[in-house]
């Protein structure tokens, strides 16, 4: 087991987002998640990824094995919790390589493993470059600056390939795409996906599972998952929208 | 005190790496260039007047700055920039990082003469404030005399981004190790404007001083 969230309630100031999520993903799944504008999906990879706007109030998740919740939010990327943010942030004056050889050795050190040479990190670079068909000039520069919203999306897709990790979050990663880059994105995260890893793709179109095959659907509603099916779920949701839910949950 | 010239299509470039006590006061004649580095990186608590006119026609000016304040340090850096003929420019970018309890202020005095014309003057003050306790004042001063000229200046003041500090954790940098490359990227501004054997000084400084 990747990743287990048990009853999970998380916070924002004082008001109440995840009401009791619970979630089991093994090696090699792929699950999607769905939902309302406001559901809370953003949240639960917030609260899994660490980030200090939420609290959490009720629940336990484990991350091989290991309490995901007494981590620091680097700890946990180190050991192998990536997120392709809904909105990745600029940060002028930092540029990608640096930032990805700082990244890439972080995480080899907490390891155990020897940091890579200067040679060896061009080698994977360029290797990875390929993998996500991220363009040269973009990681020339700082990190995703005055980047276009399908670069900065497929910035975070070849920053998952540089990473490696074993289980990966995909928050709308879809969004503000055009078809091609959307090709691209959901190919670099079939290439990357194999049987010991696994991802989470927050969506709202089926579209994006055309190409990224869930294993899993769930929909999350007002904090919980409220259902959980397989692919033809999301078709059901592409034709006939949300109020069927509402009206079997009364 | 007795201004500095620099003569007639001249350049002058001028270091002043801590050196907050010596007040300058720098005359540029025609065609002349002057370039201004100004480092404020010790404990010290002083003001720093530096008072610049363009004299001649077609005069450059660059001055870029940054001073890190701790403790309860307070530093005053007061500058003032005079067109006084046509088609002049000038840029200044002074930056400030506020520690603790300390006290920063920046004046930018800019004058534009009436004859001044063709002017083509910007001012930028960025300051980052690191502490609940520690204060920044700006005060941006403009005055133009000439009506055909392009003077621009903003000034903003505000803490480290957090959200790039949370973006870099998720990739698995430590959060000190992400505050410090964000102030570095800060101070880099500066730093990429001198030459490249300052360059290497002003770094160390900065890092011995962060
Ligand atoms: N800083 C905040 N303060 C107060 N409420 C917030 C804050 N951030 C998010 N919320 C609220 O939390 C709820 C869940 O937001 P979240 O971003 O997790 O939704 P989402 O399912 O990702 O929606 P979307 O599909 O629009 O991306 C929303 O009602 C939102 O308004
Ligand atoms: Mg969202």
């Amino acid at each position: 087991m990747i990743l287990s969230i048990k009853n999970l309630h998380a916070n924002i100031g004082e008001k109440e987002i995840l009401k009791g999520v619970s979630l089991d993903i093994r090696e090699g799944e792929i699950h999607a998640i769905m939902g309302p504008n406001g559901a809370g999906k953003s949240t639960l990879s917030a609260v899994l990824t660490g980030n200090p706007a939420y609290t959490v109030t009720q629940g336990e998740v484990l991350f091989n094995g290991k309490d995901l919740l007494k981590m620091s939010p680097e700890d946990r990327a180190r050991e192998g919790l990536f997120l392709c943010f809904q909105y990745p942030v600029e940060i002028p004056g930092v540029s990608m390589v640096n930032f990805m050889r700082t990244a890439v050795n972080e995480k080899r050190k907490y390891q155990g493993q020897k940091e890579l040479t200067a040679s060896e990190f061009l080698k994977l670079m360029r290797e990875k470059k390929e993998l996500v068909e991220i363009d040269d000039r973009l990681t020339k520069r700082a990190v995703n600056e005055g980047f276009s919203g399908g670069e900065k999306k497929r910035n975070e897709i070849f920053q998952m390939a540089m990473l490696e990790p074993s289980l990966s979050i995909l928050d709308e990663a879809d969004s503000g795409l055009d078809i091609d880059a959307l090709r691209i994105v959901a190919e670099g995260v079939n290439k990357l996906h194999n049987d010991k890893n696994a991802s989470i793709v927050i969506t709202h179109y089926q579209r994006l599972l055309d190409y990224i095959v869930p294993d899993f659907v769930h929909i999350l509603y007002e904090g919980k998952i409220v259902k959980t099916g397989d692919k033809k779920l999301a078709l059901t949701l592409e034709q006939k929208g949300y109020d069927w839910i509402k009206d079997e949950l009364v | 005190m007795n201004p500095l010239i620099i003569n007639k299509e001249y350049t002058e470039t001028i270091y002043l790496f801590n050196e907050a006590k010596a007040d300058l006061h720098i005359v540029q004649q025609e065609a002349s260039t002057l370039n201004l580095f100004v480092l404020h990186l010790t404990d010290l608590s002083c003001m720093q007047h530096i008072h610049i006119q363009q004299e001649g026609e077609h005069c450059r000016t660059n001055i870029y700055g940054l001073a890190v304040l701790k403790g309860k340090q307070e530093y005053l850096c007061d500058t003032l920039l005079e067109h006084q003929k046509e088609n002049g420019t000038s840029t200044l970018i002074f930056k400030y990082l506020l520690f603790d309890e300390a006290k920063g202020e920046f004046v930018g005095r800019l004058k534009v003469q009436p004859n001044a014309q063709h002017t083509d003057a910007s001012q930028t003050n960025r300051n980052i404030v690191l502490s609940d306790k520690a204060k920044m004042r700006t005060m941006p001063q403009l005055e133009i005399y000439a009506d055909d000229v392009r003077c621009s200046h903003g000034a903003t003041t505000g803490a480290l981004d957090n959200e790039a500090i949370f973006y870099m954790q998720q990739r698995g940098l430590q959060k000190d190790l992400a505050r410090q490359l964000l102030l570095q990227a800060f101070a880099e501004d500066i730093f990429e404007k001198m030459p490249i054997q300052q360059q290497e000084q002003a770094r160390n400084l900065f890092t011995q001083r962060i």
